[in-house]
């Protein structure tokens, strides 16, 4: 019977968001090709996720050891490419992440089998495995076909897919593999995480965001939007090119690099719409877009949209705002 | 410290409206404006800084057709000394892996301390070649980063994770670093850095210079084929408000009010 | 070059190198130009110091300043493409910037001393310094053949009086040189008229700030007045009574320059205008679509065109052969002309929008205007051709 490999992504004794989306997905293929779904769990004292995973896939395959502490992509490389060498799934699934992206291609490179990263949808069609990923920072789909193998290996993006619990727990068998690691990992080494320096506002306690892009053109812009937010009592929040400049500390990045955040109300200025920074943001209660692109990605996300130059919008807008305010002081 | 830089040309895409050319496979070039992808312009700065506090050389190097000259002057005229480009008809259609095999082919056969990729690339997305180049050849690597330190044999690098959360990991030397974006802040194009890339060659390569055969590059030695594209279906739309920015405004502050909002 | 039986040297593609002169102008113009800072600047009627110090470190200001004294070492095509770029994104950073050490390096070049050359031009080549250069005077504005300022030898010293007007920079500027006259007997006058440089500072040079003018308000004006300015007998340049000639000298390179400017000036406009069209919905569809419109596009397309080519072959000629006064007269009179009518045309495709300051077309308009009237007007280019053609 055909295996279907999901590895288990986790940090700091947490299982990640992606590995449910990856394991609802793997569910889905494994339910139509009829194959046997089962979860990889690398670490050190991981039993507790391990239990938990059980209820996800008919098999957790365990490697436990000192050298898996933290993630360590030359050390999961190493166990990986022996499980998979063995297993022969059918296919392999690792998440888009910053682990997954640092992990699967050189994975996939070493063990000799094609891999297609940062899919959004996956499905067998025969024994060929077609894909579809995005182009052009999300303005293109492309549905691809990955070279005929015996075995496959994609990274799927993170939200693409909504976790869900299986209707019954599918009481997996939990297997404990002996590390095949037998010496120390000299490549690379772990020191320490880092976290970005606390700044004074947190946009995930904000009930309004005013959240800029690329559009805002210009750092001297930031005075006139930066008043538009305090009109709606909220605070600035943006999106990573933003951030890369320096024109707002990295703890106003929203998005998959920065923070998920969910107000009563965000307002998008200039933003495009780009996967990672929709993800932290498409829950907010109303959004409202203003973008010179009628075709920005954003406008799908959006419960309004303007198609406008946001510097001609925001005046307006912030002084109607204020004579409201004043009318009813 | 000897750097070598991958560079991809890419069409800017942001502000332009993309159409399907009549293959289905690809987007239609024509009014587009290329340049230097993105993260790309990032790893190349980095390399010229590394080189600026540590000697050395910068070598930037990309896989593409004759026009990516206009990438590697680029490259040139900020301060690499070195610029090669493999383009031959056979390499069409490579994909990532195919396009990291290309780049081996060359690199193998040069003395480095450090290779820089870019994270991803602003067309494809993918965020492959750097890793496969490094399994290729050998060497760590560490995707995903955003400051490098440089030591005696090793490098200490900070990685973004999510969430706004870095590791900072010790990798040996010689490596691979794929940069993300905000590393640090690429210089522009002087009138002085334009005279010098003048001055320097860029070498050409083919198929028949790397050692590969037909079958390893192109769309038979690739890992991914691309059957078609298409825009992407809106599930959802905006609700678009119209008329002057003044009414829009108005719009607006209805909608605020009848959510409470203000 | 320009002749009257039609012959011409025919190679219209810029060099590789050229070409990424134009990629490097324009990547810096559209980060740093941005709208907001245009209006602002507009606004302000200030000189963007700033920019122009950033836009000098990278060279862009001193192209045709040899590499020996801190300058590029190109020629006065390069110079055009630079200023086209800047420009074409905003008419009044774009020409502040590039004027910033205007005609003082040009004129030290051909005859200034080489204690002169060393101590004025690489602080100006690397934009540490500003440069005017002041030649008009209430009086007389297009006609300089006849000077009221003037300098009188005492010792080793000349001693100069008078006044100047709408001088570029003159209110921020560090480096000057007047034109006076300097024997008031000389028959005809323009033959005892001599060049002088003098320093921000001297004691009898003060300059006034011009406020209220029409376009390239970032591009600061002023006048500029001598009372008992004393200069060294070092200060002269070149050589005496020849300052008249030095001064018409200057004016085929930068009268090129100033056709550069209205070809980018035109060229962004036209851009702007083309970009709405292909936008702007009425009765159902882009106003594009709408002959009236396309027509009006290809127009200005045509008037562009033509206008570089004429403003390119000039600069070609001055670097490859020599300096021709006829060419750059036809370059400059026809580029400033298309530049007001494609203005004007965007204007008129943005219809009511345009005439607002918030979209941008109205400042190219307002711009234009001067680049039939600075570095001598329409009206004398046509006098250097009309004298061409009576020959």
């Amino acid at each position: 019977m055909a295996e279907i490999f999901v590895l288990a992504e986790h940090r700091q004794g947490q299982l990640r968001d992606i590995t449910f989306e990856m394991l609802t997905k793997a569910r889905e293929l494994a339910e139509k090709t009829n194959a046997e779904l089962t979860t990889v769990l690398l670490g050190k004292n991981v039993k507790e996720s391990a239990k938990n995973l059980t209820e996800y896939a008919k098999k957790v395959i365990v490697v436990e050891d000192e050298k898996l502490g933290s993630f360590n992509s030359d050390a999961y490389l190493k166990v990986l490419s022996t499980l998979i060498k063995e297993h022969k799934p059918a296919l392999t699934i690792i998440g888009h992440t910053s682990y997954g992206v640092e992990l699967a291609p050189r994975l996939a490179a070493a063990i000799g089998i094609p891999l297609a990263t940062d899919c959004i949808d996956v499905a067998f069609e025969g024994d060929a495995l077609a894909v579809t990923r995005q182009m052009y920072g999300g303005k293109v789909n492309a549905k691809a076909i990955l070279r005929k193998s015996e075995s496959y290996m994609v990274t799927l993006r993170q939200a693409a897919f909504q976790a869900q619990k299986p209707t019954a727990p599918m009481n997996g068998q939990i297997l404990e593999v002996p590390s095949p690691l037998t010496e120390e990992i000299t490549t690379k080494r772990f020191i320490e995480y880092v976290l970005p320096p606390p700044g004074g506002v947190d946009i995930t306690a904000a009930e309004v965001l005013v959240g800029i892009g690329r559009g805002i053109k210009d750092q001297a812009n930031l005075p006139l939007v930066e008043e538009l937010a305090k009109s709606l009592g909220g605070v600035l929040a943006c999106s990573r090119p933003i951030v890369d400049k320096g024109w707002l500390p990295s703890d106003r990045q929203v998005g998959t690099s920065g923070k998920t955040v969910k107000p009563k109300l965000y307002v998008a200025l200039g933003i495009s719409g780009a996967f990672q920074h929709v993800l932290g943001m498409k829950n907010s209660d109303l959004i409202i877009a203003v973008n010179k692109d009628p075709k920005a990605p954003i406008f799908s996300f959006s419960d309004y949209g303007v198609v406008e130059d946001l510097f001609k919008v925001v005046p307006p807008l912030k002084n109607k705002i204020n004579e409201l305010k004043s009318q009813k002081a | 410290m000897d750097v070598i830089v991958c560079v991809k040309q890419v069409p800017e895409t942001a502000e332009a409206e993309l159409k399907i050319d009549a293959s289905g496979k690809k987007i239609e070039k024509t009014g587009l404006v290329f340049d230097i992808n993105e993260w790309d312009d990032y790893a190349l700065e980095e390399a010229v800084r590394i080189k600026e506090k540590f000697g050395g050389t910068v070598t930037a190097i990309t896989v593409g057709p004759e026009d990516s000259d206009s990438t590697l002057r680029k490259c040139l005229a900020r301060g690499a000394d070195k610029a090669i480009r493999l383009t031959d008809p056979k390499f069409e259609g490579s994909d990532a892996f195919a396009t990291a095999k290309i780049l081996h082919s060359v690199i193998k056969t040069m003395h480095f301390d450090l290779i820089l990729t870019g994270a991803q690339a602003g067309d494809d997305g993918s965020a492959v070649v750097g890793p496969v180049l490094a399994e290729l050849l050998g060497v760590p690597h560490a995707a995903m980063v955003k400051k490098i330190e440089l030591g005696e044999g090793k490098a200490v690098v900070n990685r973004e994770l999510e969430g706004g959360l870095e590791e900072r990991l010790e990798v040996k030397l010689p490596a691979l670093f794929a940069v993300q974006t905000g590393i640090n802040e690429p210089r522009y194009v002087s009138i002085m850095g334009i005279r010098k890339a003048m001055q320097k060659e860029i070498k050409v390569m083919r198929l028949s210079d790397t050692g590969l055969n037909e079958s390893e590059v192109g769309e038979s030695g690739s890992w991914l084929k691309i059957e078609k594209l298409y825009v992407p279906p809106v599930e959802k739309q905006a609700e678009f408000l119209q008329g002057s920015p003044d009414e829009i405004a108005t719009k607006i502050v209805e909608i605020l009010k009848s959510r409470g909002l203000i | 070059m320009p002749s009257k039986d039609g012959e011409i040297k025919m190679d219209f593609k810029l060099t590789e190198e050229q070409m990424e002169i134009k990629r490097a102008a324009r990547e810096f113009a559209e980060k740093e130009f941005t709208p907001e800072l245009a209006l602002e600047y507009d606004q302000r009627e200030e000189f963007p110091t700033e920019l122009y110090r950033k836009a000098a470190k990278l060279g862009f200001t001193s192209m045709r300043i040899p590499q020996q004294y801190d300058g590029q070492g190109y020629g006065v095509l390069e110079e055009c493409i630079v200023v086209e770029e800047f420009c074409r994104v905003d008419p009044g950073l774009g020409v502040a910037v590039s004027l910033g050490n205007l005609m003082v390096p040009d004129v030290l070049l051909k005859h200034g001393t080489d204690e002169q050359k060393e101590k004025y031009i690489p602080p100006l080549a690397r934009g540490e310094k500003i440069a005017a250069a002041a030649f008009t005077e209430p009086e007389h504005g297009s006609d300089i053949t006849r000077m009221d300022s003037t300098a009188v030898k005492n010792g080793d010293e000349w001693i100069i009086n008078g006044s100047k007007q709408f001088i570029t920079n003159a209110p921020i500027a560090d480096t000057f040189i007047i034109l006076c006259q300097t024997d008031p007997n000389a028959t005809p006058p323009h033959r005892g008229q001599s060049l002088f440089l003098a320093e921000k500072g001297m004691p009898g040079l003060e300059a006034t700030k011009l406020h209220g003018k029409m376009g390239i308000k970032p591009c600061v004006t002023g006048s500029l007045a001598m009372s008992d300015l004393h200069v060294s007998a070092k200060n002269l340049v070149g050589e005496l009574n020849k300052g008249f000639y030095y001064a018409l000298e200057l004016f085929d390179g930068t009268r090129i320059t100033v056709a550069a400017q209205a070809v980018g000036m035109a060229q962004g406009a036209f851009e702007k205008a083309l970009n709405y069209a292909k936008t702007r919905k009425q009765f159902g569809q882009p106003v594009f679509n709408f002959q009236a419109v396309s027509f009006k596009l290809a127009e200005m397309a045509i008037k562009i065109e033509t206008a570089r080519l004429l403003t390119y072959k000039a600069a070609w000629t001055y670097d490859r052969e020599k300096p021709n006064a006829v060419a750059t007269s036809m370059a400059k009179a026809y580029a400033s002309r298309v530049a007001m009518e494609v203005t004007d045309d965007a204007i008129q495709i943005f219809g009511g929008y345009g005439y607002l300051a918030d979209y941008h077309v109205e400042r190219f308009h307002r711009c234009a205007k001067i680049t039939e009237i600075y570095e001598g007007t329409s009206e004398i280019q046509k006098l250097t051709i009309a004298n061409f053609l009576a020959k």
